[in-house]
Protein backbone atom coordinates (compact mmCIF):
# COMPACT_ATOMS: atom_id res chain seq x y z
CA UNK A 1 0.00 0.00 0.00
CA UNK A 2 2.80 2.59 0.15
CA UNK A 3 2.98 2.19 -3.38
CA UNK A 4 -0.19 2.99 -3.77
CA UNK A 5 0.44 6.24 -1.54
CA UNK A 6 3.71 6.78 -3.22
CA UNK A 7 1.57 7.10 -6.62
CA UNK A 8 -1.57 9.02 -5.01
CA UNK A 9 1.17 11.95 -4.14
CA UNK A 10 3.23 11.74 -7.20
CA UNK A 11 0.82 11.23 -10.02
CA UNK A 12 -0.13 14.75 -10.86
CA UNK A 13 3.55 15.41 -11.06
CA UNK A 14 4.03 12.49 -13.18
CA UNK A 15 0.75 12.86 -15.40
CA UNK A 16 1.83 16.73 -16.21
CA UNK A 17 5.39 15.35 -16.86
CA UNK A 18 4.60 12.64 -19.22
CA UNK A 19 1.70 14.93 -21.33
CA UNK A 20 4.36 17.72 -21.68
CA UNK A 21 7.01 15.46 -23.03
CA UNK A 22 4.22 13.52 -25.22
CA UNK A 23 3.38 16.75 -26.78
CA UNK A 24 7.17 17.74 -27.14
CA UNK A 25 7.63 14.56 -28.85
CA UNK A 26 5.23 15.30 -31.33
CA UNK A 27 6.14 18.53 -32.14
CA UNK A 28 9.95 17.14 -32.85
CA UNK A 29 8.34 14.63 -35.32
CA UNK A 30 6.27 16.77 -36.82
CA UNK A 31 8.90 19.60 -37.56
CA UNK A 32 11.25 17.61 -39.18
CA UNK A 33 9.77 18.44 -42.73
CA UNK A 34 9.63 22.09 -41.92
CA UNK A 35 13.24 21.56 -40.90
CA UNK A 36 13.90 19.87 -44.16
CA UNK A 37 12.58 22.77 -46.24
CA UNK A 38 14.37 25.56 -44.46
CA UNK A 39 17.56 23.46 -44.84
CA UNK A 40 19.07 24.99 -48.05
CA UNK A 41 18.43 28.44 -46.03
CA UNK A 42 21.04 26.99 -43.48
CA UNK A 43 24.19 27.56 -45.90
CA UNK A 44 23.60 31.38 -45.08
CA UNK A 45 23.53 31.55 -41.72
CA UNK A 46 27.20 32.76 -40.47
CA UNK A 47 27.46 32.49 -36.74
CA UNK A 48 30.88 32.08 -35.04
CA UNK A 49 32.09 31.25 -31.73
CA UNK A 50 30.93 27.89 -30.00
CA UNK A 51 27.23 29.05 -31.22
CA UNK A 52 28.28 28.81 -34.40
CA UNK A 53 29.43 25.93 -34.35
CA UNK A 54 26.47 24.22 -32.43
CA UNK A 55 24.52 25.54 -35.31
CA UNK A 56 26.93 24.16 -38.23
CA UNK A 57 26.60 20.75 -36.08
CA UNK A 58 22.73 20.75 -35.53
CA UNK A 59 22.54 21.68 -39.43
CA UNK A 60 24.67 18.26 -40.41
CA UNK A 61 23.40 16.25 -37.97
CA UNK A 62 19.29 17.21 -39.33
CA UNK A 63 20.33 16.23 -42.99
CA UNK A 64 19.35 12.57 -41.91
CA UNK A 65 16.57 11.69 -39.47
CA UNK A 66 18.35 9.85 -37.09
CA UNK A 67 20.54 12.50 -36.73
CA UNK A 68 17.82 15.36 -36.41
CA UNK A 69 16.03 13.13 -33.62
CA UNK A 70 19.33 12.93 -31.57
CA UNK A 71 19.82 15.96 -31.70
CA UNK A 72 16.45 17.80 -31.19
CA UNK A 73 15.36 15.47 -29.32
CA UNK A 74 17.14 13.34 -26.71
CA UNK A 75 19.98 16.02 -27.18
CA UNK A 76 18.05 18.78 -25.85
CA UNK A 77 14.31 18.60 -25.37
CA UNK A 78 14.28 15.58 -23.51
CA UNK A 79 17.11 15.90 -21.50
CA UNK A 80 16.46 19.73 -20.58
CA UNK A 81 12.66 18.60 -19.58
CA UNK A 82 12.94 15.34 -18.12
CA UNK A 83 15.69 16.66 -15.70
CA UNK A 84 13.49 19.15 -14.48
CA UNK A 85 10.84 16.36 -13.88
CA UNK A 86 13.66 14.03 -12.22
CA UNK A 87 14.04 17.27 -9.75
CA UNK A 88 10.19 17.69 -9.27
CA UNK A 89 9.39 14.16 -8.81
CA UNK A 90 12.41 13.87 -6.00
CA UNK A 91 11.30 16.84 -4.22
CA UNK A 92 9.61 16.41 -0.72
CA UNK A 93 8.48 13.66 0.89
CA UNK A 94 8.31 12.44 4.84
CA UNK A 95 9.88 15.44 6.22
CA UNK A 96 8.49 18.14 4.09
CA UNK A 97 4.55 16.34 5.60
CA UNK A 98 5.97 17.00 8.75
CA UNK A 99 3.53 19.78 9.30
CA UNK A 100 0.40 18.71 8.86
CA UNK A 101 0.87 16.47 6.06
CA UNK A 102 0.37 13.42 7.52
CA UNK A 103 4.26 12.56 8.54
CA UNK A 104 3.29 11.41 12.04
CA UNK A 105 0.42 8.84 10.30
CA UNK A 106 2.77 7.51 7.59
CA UNK A 107 5.45 6.99 10.90
CA UNK A 108 2.87 5.19 12.95
CA UNK A 109 2.79 2.36 10.49
CA UNK A 110 4.99 -0.79 11.10
CA UNK A 111 7.07 0.43 8.65
CA UNK A 112 10.77 0.78 8.90
CA UNK A 113 11.87 4.71 7.46
CA UNK A 114 14.25 2.92 5.48
CA UNK A 115 11.33 0.78 3.48
CA UNK A 116 9.43 4.23 3.43
CA UNK A 117 11.88 5.96 1.61
CA UNK A 118 12.78 2.87 -0.17
CA UNK A 119 9.04 2.25 -1.92
CA UNK A 120 8.87 6.47 -2.94
CA UNK A 121 12.64 6.54 -4.67
CA UNK A 122 11.44 2.95 -6.54
CA UNK A 123 8.20 4.62 -7.44
CA UNK A 124 9.45 8.09 -8.76
CA UNK A 125 12.13 5.54 -10.54
CA UNK A 126 9.64 4.20 -12.27
CA UNK A 127 8.00 7.03 -13.27
CA UNK A 128 11.41 8.63 -15.20
CA UNK A 129 11.79 6.16 -16.55
CA UNK A 130 8.30 5.76 -17.99
CA UNK A 131 9.05 9.59 -18.72
CA UNK A 132 12.17 8.39 -20.79
CA UNK A 133 10.60 5.44 -22.46
CA UNK A 134 7.06 6.02 -23.49
CA UNK A 135 7.24 9.67 -25.17
CA UNK A 136 11.06 8.48 -26.83
CA UNK A 137 8.66 5.14 -28.17
CA UNK A 138 6.17 7.50 -29.56
CA UNK A 139 8.60 9.49 -31.62
CA UNK A 140 9.13 5.70 -33.21
CA UNK A 141 5.28 5.45 -33.40
CA UNK A 142 4.96 8.29 -35.09
CA UNK A 143 7.57 8.98 -37.61
CA UNK A 144 6.20 6.84 -40.14
CA UNK A 145 3.14 9.72 -40.70
CA UNK A 146 6.18 11.84 -41.75
CA UNK A 147 7.71 9.18 -44.29
CA UNK A 148 10.40 8.30 -42.05
CA UNK A 149 11.29 5.82 -39.34
CA UNK A 150 13.26 5.82 -35.78
CA UNK A 151 14.55 2.77 -34.81
CA UNK A 152 12.90 1.24 -31.40
CA UNK A 153 16.10 0.17 -30.36
CA UNK A 154 17.48 3.07 -31.00
CA UNK A 155 14.83 4.92 -28.55
CA UNK A 156 15.05 2.85 -25.87
CA UNK A 157 18.87 2.66 -25.87
CA UNK A 158 19.05 6.43 -25.74
CA UNK A 159 16.27 6.17 -23.09
CA UNK A 160 18.12 3.97 -21.27
CA UNK A 161 21.47 6.07 -21.08
CA UNK A 162 18.50 9.16 -20.13
CA UNK A 163 17.17 7.27 -17.00
CA UNK A 164 20.56 5.51 -16.39
CA UNK A 165 22.51 8.46 -16.28
CA UNK A 166 20.31 11.13 -14.84
CA UNK A 167 18.41 9.14 -11.97
CA UNK A 168 21.25 10.63 -10.01
CA UNK A 169 19.33 14.27 -10.31
CA UNK A 170 16.85 12.58 -8.84
CA UNK A 171 18.38 10.74 -5.91
CA UNK A 172 19.93 14.21 -5.01
CA UNK A 173 16.85 15.88 -4.89
CA UNK A 174 15.41 12.66 -2.26
CA UNK A 175 18.87 13.05 -0.61
CA UNK A 176 18.11 16.67 -0.19
CA UNK A 177 14.32 16.26 1.19
CA UNK A 178 15.93 14.37 4.01
CA UNK A 179 17.80 17.00 5.11
CA UNK A 180 15.34 20.29 3.95
CA UNK A 181 11.35 20.44 5.55
CA UNK A 182 10.15 22.05 2.40
CA UNK A 183 9.95 21.27 -0.76
CA UNK A 184 11.59 24.06 -2.61
CA UNK A 185 15.16 23.64 -1.31
CA UNK A 186 15.32 20.35 -2.52
CA UNK A 187 13.80 21.41 -5.92
CA UNK A 188 16.01 24.57 -6.28
CA UNK A 189 19.42 23.29 -5.44
CA UNK A 190 18.84 19.62 -7.19
CA UNK A 191 18.06 22.13 -10.82
CA UNK A 192 21.11 24.32 -10.08
CA UNK A 193 23.41 21.88 -9.69
CA UNK A 194 22.47 20.23 -12.84
CA UNK A 195 22.34 23.76 -14.26
CA UNK A 196 26.00 24.35 -13.68
CA UNK A 197 27.00 20.86 -14.38
CA UNK A 198 25.35 21.43 -18.08
CA UNK A 199 27.00 24.70 -18.63
CA UNK A 200 30.24 23.40 -17.34
CA UNK A 201 30.22 20.60 -19.60
CA UNK A 202 29.60 23.29 -22.28
CA UNK A 203 32.93 25.08 -22.01
CA UNK A 204 34.81 21.48 -21.39
CA UNK A 205 33.43 19.27 -23.64
CA UNK A 206 36.65 19.25 -26.38
CA UNK A 207 38.84 18.42 -23.75
CA UNK A 208 36.42 15.84 -21.44
CA UNK A 209 34.23 14.57 -23.18
CA UNK A 210 32.65 12.43 -20.59
CA UNK A 211 30.15 14.56 -19.01
CA UNK A 212 27.21 13.39 -17.60
CA UNK A 213 24.77 15.05 -20.06
CA UNK A 214 26.93 13.40 -22.73
CA UNK A 215 26.11 10.07 -20.96
CA UNK A 216 22.12 11.22 -20.79
CA UNK A 217 22.18 11.82 -24.23
CA UNK A 218 23.65 8.83 -25.49
CA UNK A 219 26.37 10.11 -27.88
CA UNK A 220 28.73 7.35 -27.55
CA UNK A 221 25.93 5.14 -28.77
CA UNK A 222 24.36 7.91 -31.43
CA UNK A 223 27.87 8.23 -32.71
CA UNK A 224 29.84 4.69 -32.52
CA UNK A 225 26.76 2.50 -31.47
CA UNK A 226 28.36 1.44 -28.11
CA UNK A 227 26.85 1.30 -25.10
CA UNK A 228 28.54 3.70 -22.95
CA UNK A 229 28.62 0.89 -19.15
CA UNK A 230 31.51 2.33 -17.59
CA UNK A 231 29.69 5.59 -17.48
CA UNK A 232 25.99 3.58 -16.68
CA UNK A 233 27.89 1.90 -14.09
CA UNK A 234 29.04 4.68 -12.45
CA UNK A 235 25.75 7.38 -12.57
CA UNK A 236 23.98 4.17 -11.38
CA UNK A 237 26.50 3.73 -8.38
CA UNK A 238 26.39 7.33 -7.40
CA UNK A 239 22.29 7.73 -7.91
CA UNK A 240 22.50 4.60 -5.32
CA UNK A 241 24.99 6.24 -2.96
CA UNK A 242 22.95 9.39 -2.69
CA UNK A 243 19.77 7.51 -2.64
CA UNK A 244 21.38 5.31 0.78
CA UNK A 245 22.68 8.69 2.41
CA UNK A 246 18.73 9.76 1.86
CA UNK A 247 17.93 6.94 3.86
CA UNK A 248 20.47 7.54 6.97
CA UNK A 249 19.60 10.83 6.97
CA UNK A 250 15.87 10.43 7.25
CA UNK A 251 17.25 7.77 9.92
CA UNK A 252 18.46 10.46 11.87
CA UNK A 253 15.57 12.81 11.58
CA UNK A 254 13.66 13.67 14.28
CA UNK A 255 9.56 14.23 13.77
CA UNK B 1 5.85 -11.31 32.17
CA UNK B 2 2.26 -10.72 32.53
CA UNK B 3 2.16 -7.92 35.04
CA UNK B 4 4.96 -6.29 32.85
CA UNK B 5 3.75 -3.31 32.35
CA UNK B 6 2.92 -2.31 28.69
CA UNK B 7 5.47 1.32 28.87
CA UNK B 8 7.75 1.34 31.07
CA UNK B 9 10.08 4.46 31.28
CA UNK B 10 13.22 5.16 32.90
CA UNK B 11 15.04 8.68 33.73
CA UNK B 12 13.76 9.62 29.63
CA UNK B 13 15.45 12.52 27.91
CA UNK B 14 14.72 14.82 25.02
CA UNK B 15 16.85 17.62 23.96
CA UNK B 16 16.31 20.04 21.02
CA UNK B 17 19.10 21.78 20.93
CA UNK B 18 18.93 23.99 24.28
CA UNK B 19 15.84 23.36 25.24
CA UNK B 20 15.02 20.29 27.10
CA UNK B 21 11.52 18.98 26.25
CA UNK B 22 12.10 15.68 28.71
CA UNK B 23 13.95 15.91 32.04
CA UNK B 24 14.93 12.55 33.19
CA UNK B 25 11.05 11.31 32.79
CA UNK B 26 9.36 8.36 34.94
CA UNK B 27 6.32 6.59 33.91
CA UNK B 28 5.09 2.69 34.12
CA UNK B 29 1.43 1.66 32.22
CA UNK B 30 0.27 -1.41 33.64
CA UNK B 31 -2.02 -3.78 31.06
CA UNK B 32 -4.90 -3.07 30.64
CA UNK B 33 -5.23 0.34 32.09
CA UNK B 34 -7.01 3.46 30.75
CA UNK B 35 -3.69 5.62 31.83
CA UNK B 36 -4.20 9.51 31.43
CA UNK B 37 -1.15 11.35 30.57
CA UNK B 38 -1.67 14.73 32.36
CA UNK B 39 0.71 18.16 31.78
CA UNK B 40 0.01 21.68 30.63
CA UNK B 41 0.78 22.45 27.25
CA UNK B 42 4.82 21.67 26.41
CA UNK B 43 5.11 19.71 29.58
CA UNK B 44 6.87 16.88 27.31
CA UNK B 45 3.85 14.71 26.40
CA UNK B 46 3.77 14.88 22.76
CA UNK B 47 7.44 14.28 23.10
CA UNK B 48 7.28 11.27 24.90
CA UNK B 49 4.33 9.74 22.56
CA UNK B 50 6.60 10.20 19.73
CA UNK B 51 9.69 8.45 21.80
CA UNK B 52 7.71 5.63 22.92
CA UNK B 53 6.49 5.26 18.66
CA UNK B 54 9.76 5.78 17.13
CA UNK B 55 9.28 9.27 15.98
CA UNK B 56 11.79 11.11 17.89
CA UNK B 57 15.26 9.43 19.15
CA UNK B 58 15.81 10.04 23.10
CA UNK B 59 18.20 12.04 24.23
CA UNK B 60 18.75 9.77 27.20
CA UNK B 61 17.30 7.00 29.49
CA UNK B 62 15.32 4.48 27.83
CA UNK B 63 11.52 3.80 26.60
CA UNK B 64 10.39 0.12 26.66
CA UNK B 65 6.71 -0.44 24.73
CA UNK B 66 5.77 -4.29 25.50
CA UNK B 67 9.08 -5.03 26.25
CA UNK B 68 10.90 -3.61 23.40
CA UNK B 69 12.93 -0.81 23.10
CA UNK B 70 11.47 2.07 21.13
CA UNK B 71 14.43 3.65 19.93
CA UNK B 72 15.72 0.18 18.22
CA UNK B 73 14.60 0.83 14.43
CA UNK B 74 13.86 -2.98 14.22
CA UNK B 75 11.75 -3.28 17.43
CA UNK B 76 10.04 0.36 16.94
CA UNK B 77 8.48 -1.37 13.74
CA UNK B 78 6.99 -4.08 16.00
CA UNK B 79 5.84 -1.71 18.70
CA UNK B 80 3.53 0.27 16.20
CA UNK B 81 2.26 -3.02 14.94
CA UNK B 82 0.90 -3.62 17.52
CA UNK B 83 -0.42 -0.02 18.52
CA UNK B 84 -2.80 2.47 17.77
CA UNK B 85 -2.15 6.09 17.78
CA UNK B 86 -4.23 8.91 17.10
CA UNK B 87 -1.78 12.37 16.56
CA UNK B 88 -2.59 15.72 18.37
CA UNK B 89 -3.44 17.32 15.23
CA UNK B 90 -5.19 14.12 13.59
CA UNK B 91 -2.69 14.65 10.83
CA UNK B 92 -4.27 11.93 7.91
CA UNK B 93 -3.73 12.59 4.19
CA UNK B 94 -5.32 15.01 2.78
CA UNK B 95 -5.32 14.21 -0.74
CA UNK B 96 -6.79 10.71 0.07
CA UNK B 97 -10.76 9.81 0.81
CA UNK B 98 -11.95 7.98 3.85
CA UNK B 99 -12.63 4.78 1.84
CA UNK B 100 -8.83 5.10 0.55
CA UNK B 101 -7.02 6.11 3.88
CA UNK B 102 -8.70 3.17 5.50
CA UNK B 103 -7.96 0.48 2.74
CA UNK B 104 -5.08 2.19 2.69
CA UNK B 105 -4.35 1.44 6.24
CA UNK B 106 -5.97 -2.24 6.94
CA UNK B 107 -3.16 -4.34 5.13
CA UNK B 108 -0.12 -3.26 7.61
CA UNK B 109 -2.14 -4.50 10.37
CA UNK B 110 -2.74 -8.81 10.11
CA UNK B 111 -5.44 -8.08 13.06
CA UNK B 112 -7.45 -5.15 11.39
CA UNK B 113 -10.63 -5.55 12.81
CA UNK B 114 -13.55 -5.26 9.77
CA UNK B 115 -16.22 -5.72 11.76
CA UNK B 116 -15.08 -2.88 13.80
CA UNK B 117 -14.57 -0.88 10.23
CA UNK B 118 -17.99 -1.82 9.41
CA UNK B 119 -19.10 -0.76 13.00
CA UNK B 120 -17.29 2.92 13.48
CA UNK B 121 -18.39 3.74 9.45
CA UNK B 122 -21.81 3.47 10.30
CA UNK B 123 -21.71 4.74 13.97
CA UNK B 124 -19.53 7.61 12.85
CA UNK B 125 -21.15 8.63 9.89
CA UNK B 126 -17.71 8.41 8.19
CA UNK B 127 -18.89 9.54 4.25
CA UNK B 128 -16.38 6.84 2.26
CA UNK B 129 -16.43 8.71 -1.08
CA UNK B 130 -15.54 12.28 1.17
CA UNK B 131 -11.81 13.37 0.75
CA UNK B 132 -9.96 13.64 4.13
CA UNK B 133 -9.52 17.37 3.96
CA UNK B 134 -13.49 18.23 3.87
CA UNK B 135 -13.94 16.69 6.93
CA UNK B 136 -14.69 18.70 9.83
CA UNK B 137 -12.85 18.64 12.71
CA UNK B 138 -14.98 16.79 14.60
CA UNK B 139 -15.73 13.89 11.98
CA UNK B 140 -11.68 14.19 11.38
CA UNK B 141 -11.14 12.88 14.76
CA UNK B 142 -13.66 10.17 14.45
CA UNK B 143 -11.53 9.31 11.42
CA UNK B 144 -8.86 9.11 13.06
CA UNK B 145 -9.93 7.21 15.90
CA UNK B 146 -11.72 4.58 13.43
CA UNK B 147 -8.39 3.55 11.83
CA UNK B 148 -6.42 3.42 15.37
CA UNK B 149 -9.14 1.60 16.36
CA UNK B 150 -9.48 -1.24 13.85
CA UNK B 151 -5.88 -2.07 14.13
CA UNK B 152 -6.86 -4.67 16.49
CA UNK B 153 -3.95 -3.23 18.66
CA UNK B 154 -3.17 -3.93 22.66
CA UNK B 155 -2.32 -0.29 22.90
CA UNK B 156 -3.95 2.38 21.72
CA UNK B 157 -1.87 5.81 22.19
CA UNK B 158 -3.74 8.80 21.91
CA UNK B 159 -2.16 12.24 22.04
CA UNK B 160 -5.12 14.98 22.95
CA UNK B 161 -7.42 12.91 21.24
CA UNK B 162 -10.62 15.81 22.52
CA UNK B 163 -8.31 18.58 21.03
CA UNK B 164 -11.03 21.18 19.61
CA UNK B 165 -14.11 19.14 19.71
CA UNK B 166 -17.34 20.46 20.75
CA UNK B 167 -18.78 19.07 24.35
CA UNK B 168 -20.95 16.45 22.38
CA UNK B 169 -18.54 14.85 20.03
CA UNK B 170 -16.17 14.80 22.80
CA UNK B 171 -18.34 12.67 24.67
CA UNK B 172 -18.51 10.25 21.42
CA UNK B 173 -15.16 9.80 21.70
CA UNK B 174 -14.59 9.08 25.30
CA UNK B 175 -17.51 6.99 25.53
CA UNK B 176 -16.32 4.78 22.49
CA UNK B 177 -12.68 4.68 24.02
CA UNK B 178 -13.82 3.23 27.12
CA UNK B 179 -16.57 0.96 25.36
CA UNK B 180 -14.08 -0.44 23.30
CA UNK B 181 -10.90 -0.97 25.95
CA UNK B 182 -13.45 -2.50 28.02
CA UNK B 183 -14.45 -5.25 25.22
CA UNK B 184 -11.27 -5.53 23.73
CA UNK B 185 -8.72 -5.49 27.15
CA UNK B 186 -6.60 -2.96 25.51
CA UNK B 187 -4.82 -0.56 27.23
CA UNK B 188 -4.89 3.20 26.43
CA UNK B 189 -2.26 6.15 26.86
CA UNK B 190 -3.77 9.05 26.23
CA UNK B 191 -2.39 12.58 26.93
CA UNK B 192 -4.75 15.43 27.51
CA UNK B 193 -4.75 18.60 29.58
CA UNK B 194 -8.96 18.44 29.89
CA UNK B 195 -8.60 17.26 33.84
CA UNK B 196 -12.42 16.42 33.31
CA UNK B 197 -12.10 13.92 30.82
CA UNK B 198 -9.15 12.24 32.09
CA UNK B 199 -11.07 12.04 35.40
CA UNK B 200 -14.21 10.64 33.49
CA UNK B 201 -12.47 8.01 31.94
CA UNK B 202 -8.77 7.03 33.47
CA UNK B 203 -8.35 4.51 35.98
CA UNK B 204 -4.38 5.65 36.87
CA UNK B 205 -2.45 8.76 35.71
CA UNK B 206 0.48 10.53 35.37
CA UNK B 207 1.11 14.16 36.01
CA UNK B 208 3.69 15.67 33.92
CA UNK B 209 5.22 19.35 34.57
CA UNK B 210 8.53 20.71 32.80
CA UNK B 211 9.89 17.38 30.89
CA UNK B 212 9.50 15.42 34.35
CA UNK B 213 6.99 12.56 36.16
CA UNK B 214 5.02 15.06 38.98
CA UNK B 215 2.94 12.48 40.54
CA UNK B 216 1.70 9.16 39.28
CA UNK B 217 -0.51 6.61 40.59
CA UNK B 218 -4.14 5.38 40.43
CA UNK B 219 -6.65 7.73 40.25
CA UNK B 220 -8.33 6.33 43.39
CA UNK B 221 -5.65 6.06 45.14
CA UNK B 222 -4.38 9.85 44.84
CA UNK B 223 -7.89 11.01 45.81
CA UNK B 224 -7.94 8.90 48.53
CA UNK B 225 -4.70 10.56 49.50
CA UNK B 226 -4.68 14.08 48.76
CA UNK B 227 -7.09 15.88 51.52
CA UNK B 228 -7.75 19.55 52.02
CA UNK B 229 -7.79 21.37 55.47
CA UNK B 230 -9.55 23.93 56.03
CA UNK B 231 -9.14 25.70 59.40
CA UNK B 232 -11.11 28.77 60.64
CA UNK B 233 -10.45 31.10 62.73
CA UNK B 234 -12.18 33.47 64.77
CA UNK B 235 -9.25 36.12 63.54
CA UNK B 236 -6.93 36.51 61.05
CA UNK B 237 -5.44 33.36 59.80
CA UNK B 238 -2.03 32.52 61.37
CA UNK B 239 1.53 32.21 59.07
CA UNK B 240 1.71 28.95 59.57
CA UNK B 241 4.18 26.11 58.76
CA UNK B 242 3.98 22.52 58.85
CA UNK B 243 6.20 20.12 59.85
CA UNK B 244 4.50 17.20 59.05
CA UNK B 245 5.37 15.16 55.63
CA UNK B 246 2.87 15.36 52.77
CA UNK B 247 1.73 19.06 52.93
CA UNK B 248 1.47 20.25 49.45
CA UNK B 249 0.54 23.60 49.72
CA UNK B 250 -1.05 26.19 52.98
CA UNK B 251 -3.05 29.24 51.41
CA UNK B 252 -4.17 31.76 53.86
CA UNK B 253 -7.63 33.83 53.09
CA UNK B 254 -8.79 36.04 55.56
CA UNK B 255 -10.05 33.79 58.89
CA UNK B 256 -9.55 30.67 56.53
CA UNK B 257 -6.27 28.75 56.43
CA UNK B 258 -6.36 25.99 53.92
CA UNK B 259 -4.16 23.06 53.81
CA UNK B 260 -3.86 20.90 50.97
CA UNK B 261 -1.74 17.58 51.95
CA UNK B 262 -0.35 14.49 49.63
CA UNK B 263 -0.30 11.98 52.03
CA UNK B 264 -3.68 12.20 54.19
CA UNK B 265 -4.87 14.30 56.77
CA UNK B 266 -4.03 12.40 59.66
CA UNK B 267 -0.10 13.81 60.26
CA UNK B 268 -1.37 17.22 60.26
CA UNK B 269 -4.14 17.43 61.97
CA UNK B 270 -2.48 18.07 65.56
CA UNK B 271 -0.23 20.27 64.68
CA UNK B 272 -3.56 22.31 62.64
CA UNK B 273 -5.72 21.53 65.97
CA UNK B 274 -2.32 23.49 67.86
CA UNK B 275 -3.29 26.55 66.34
CA UNK B 276 -6.42 27.31 67.55
CA UNK B 277 -9.01 27.06 65.19
CA UNK B 278 -12.64 27.53 65.99
CA UNK B 279 -13.67 25.06 63.62
CA UNK B 280 -11.62 21.98 61.56
CA UNK B 281 -12.51 20.49 58.91
CA UNK B 282 -11.18 17.75 56.78
CA UNK B 283 -12.35 17.00 52.28
CA UNK B 284 -11.98 15.62 49.46
CA UNK B 285 -9.43 16.97 46.60
CA UNK B 286 -10.66 17.24 43.07
CA UNK B 287 -7.81 16.09 40.19
CA UNK B 288 -8.02 19.38 39.31
CA UNK B 289 -6.86 20.89 42.65
CA UNK B 290 -4.06 17.91 42.79
CA UNK B 291 -3.30 19.07 39.01
CA UNK B 292 -2.79 22.62 40.11
CA UNK B 293 -1.27 21.91 43.17
CA UNK B 294 1.42 19.64 41.79
CA UNK B 295 2.41 21.47 38.92
CA UNK B 296 2.30 24.68 41.45
CA UNK B 297 4.42 23.04 43.76
CA UNK B 298 6.62 22.01 41.06
CA UNK B 299 7.18 25.98 40.22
Amino acid sequence: MLWYKAWLETRWRFVIGLAILMVSACGTVFAYPQVMRLMPLASTVHATGELGRRVQEAVELAREYRGYIWSQWFRQNLIQMWTVFAAILGAGGLLSQSSGGGALYTLSMPASRARLLGVRAAAGLGELLALAVVPSLLISLLSPAIGDSYSPVDALVHSACLFFGGAVFYALAVLLSTIFPDIWRPLAIALAVAAVIAIGEMFVRDVWPYGIFSLMNGETYFRSRHIPWAGLVVTTAAAAALLYGAASSLERQDF
Amino acid sequence: MADAPVIDVAGLQKRYGSIDAVRGLDLQVPRGSIFGFLGRNGAGKTTTIKVLLGMTRPSGGAARVFGLAADAPGASVEIRRRTGFVSEDKELYDFMTVAEIVRFTAPFFPRWRRDLEERYMRSFELPPDAKVKTLSRGTRTKLALLLALCRGAELLVLDEPTAGLDPAAAEDVLQTLVVHAGRDETTVFFSSHQIAEVEQIADRIAIVDRGRTALAGALDDLRESFRRVQLVFDREAPQASFRAAGVARVRRQGRVLTVIASGGAEPILDEARALGPVSVDVGPVTLKEIFLETVASEE
